[in-house]
């Protein structure tokens, strides 16, 4: 048996953030597509909606305001917000989702026992368990991407602000330009509604945006203190 | 008469019964815990659609391991050549008449033409080493810090029919990953 040498924790290297510009959303969702595709989430048909057991990790609520004709509509994108102050990761039994170095909220899959407690105490409702066993259809198996795991029946999965590039672009301990990768959904935007970053980097676009004046949290009176933050709409007219 | 048959079986029984099962046992705890015992076959490799000797491929051609495995020190799969990469040597190898020529080997490079038209197929090698579920292992950071690939994979070089020499179980990955300050953190490899 090897010796277990006793080493101090490191610094964080990383804090990973989002800020999602509403002014530019159009609730097209692409992002929705590009994170299925990307995640290995399993495909969501009409009946799982009526059911409530639909799995998208990033979904866009969409609000009406005012009557019609003078109706505009609101979209607002909603995926994991990584809160450095999670409410899920305190109540799960098995210390399957908790918080690494990375400011990352993570969900440890082969942990997972299914007690649903996480996705309870999500005030985001971010997390998503798996009632059945995910099938795909037969001619989209080999579009399955090797780098996810496929998760199964029993067990809670949400957005991971896309680990496995995090983990390509960061392996080794190599230093990461701005930019230099993206989660699938802020590549899929095509309007370039959401940011992605190193929010230790003070030079970073999404560090820059951080401070924003219109920028404000989901919920923010809870104090979860998410690491995903949104850039207020405004209207032009008001 | 019968009294005694029976004080002699049943301590007989009991002590063969108790035998089995502690055998039984240990194969199973060994087996979960690191690999199963190399008896009766079970620490052999598995046989290959081609028994493709790495033996004399290193050895005698003296071949580096990523001449094959090409992606190793970039990607996350070490790779296993294209029939094109192994055609390309041994077209070359008949010709010049470096090639082995006794039948058994003969008969093995011969899979490699495969049809006359369609040209052969992607050999259906067999999986050799088998990492635990939910595992993501990338290969090119391992080589990248200076790792030989007979850390993990013990002799190849040496190995007429490959087998798993370590039992590659998470304690086994995290105990290198601990002595050489790797991350241990669970998304490392779970994602």
């Amino acid at each position: 048996m090897a010796t277990r040498a006793q080493t101090q924790p490191k610094p964080p290297a990383h804090k990973w953030g989002m800020v999602i510009d509403l002014d530019r959303c159009t609730g097209c969702q692409a992002c929705v597509i590009a994170c299925q595709a990307e995640n290995n989430v399993p495909i969501n048909d009409e009946k799982s909606f009526l059911d409530g057991r639909v799995i998208e990790w990033i979904r866009v609520e969409r609000y009406w305001e005012g009557d019609f004709p003078d109706v505009k509509a609101r979209f607002l994108p909603v995926l994991c917000q990584h809160c450095d102050n999670a409410p899920c990761e305190s109540v799960c039994p098995v210390y399957a989702t908790y918080h690494n170095n990375e400011g990352l909220n993570v969900q440890v899959y082969n942990r997972c026992v299914g007690t649903r407690f996480c996705g309870n105490n999500c005030p985001y409702h971010a997390r998503l368990f798996n009632y059945w066993e995910p099938v795909w259809p037969e001619d989209l198996r080999n579009q399955l991407n090797p780098d996810v795991t496929v998760r199964t029946r029993g067990i809670m999965e949400k957005c991971s602000f896309c680990i496995q590039r995090i983990r390509r672009a960061t392996r080794g301990g190599k230093k990461v330009e701005d930019q230099a990768f993206n989660p699938a959904c802020v590549q899929a935007c095509p309007t370039d509604a959401m940011t992605f970053g190193d929010l230790l980097n003070e030079d970073s676009r999404v560090s820059r945006m951080w401070e924003d004046e219109r920028a404000y949290r989901v919920l923010e009176a809870l104090g979860t203190n998410p690491s995903v933050k949104y850039l207020k709409q405004v209207d032009a007219d008001a | 008469m019968g009294n005694t048959l029976i004080k002699i079986a049943v301590p007989v029984i009991g002590l063969a019964a108790a035998l089995v099962i502690a055998l039984v046992g240990y194969f199973v705890v060994q087996s979960w815990w690191s690999q199963p015992p190399a008896v009766l076959g079970f620490g052999d490799g598995p046989t290959q659609p081609i028994a493709f000797p790495h033996t004399v491929h290193v050895t005698t051609a003296g071949l580096d391991c990523q001449f094959c495995h090409r992606t190793v020190s970039t990607d996350e799969a070490a790779g296993v050549p294209a029939v094109a990469q192994c055609r390309f040597c041994h077209d070359f190898t008949r010709i010049t008449g470096e090639q082995s020529e006794s039948p058994t080997a003969e008969a093995e490079i011969a899979k490699l033409i495969g049809d006359l038209i369609e040209g052969p197929d992607p050999v259906n090698w067999a999986r050799v080493h088998r990492l635990p579920d939910h595992v993501q292992f990338v290969h090119a950071p391992h080589i990248q810090q200076g790792f030989s690939c007979s850390t993990c994979h013990g002799d190849i070089a040496s190995m007429e029919v490959v087998e798993q020499v370590r039992n590659l179980k998470m304690r086994d990955c995290v105990d290198c990953h601990r002595n050489n300050e790797a991350p241990t953190d669970c998304t490392t490899c779970h994602y």
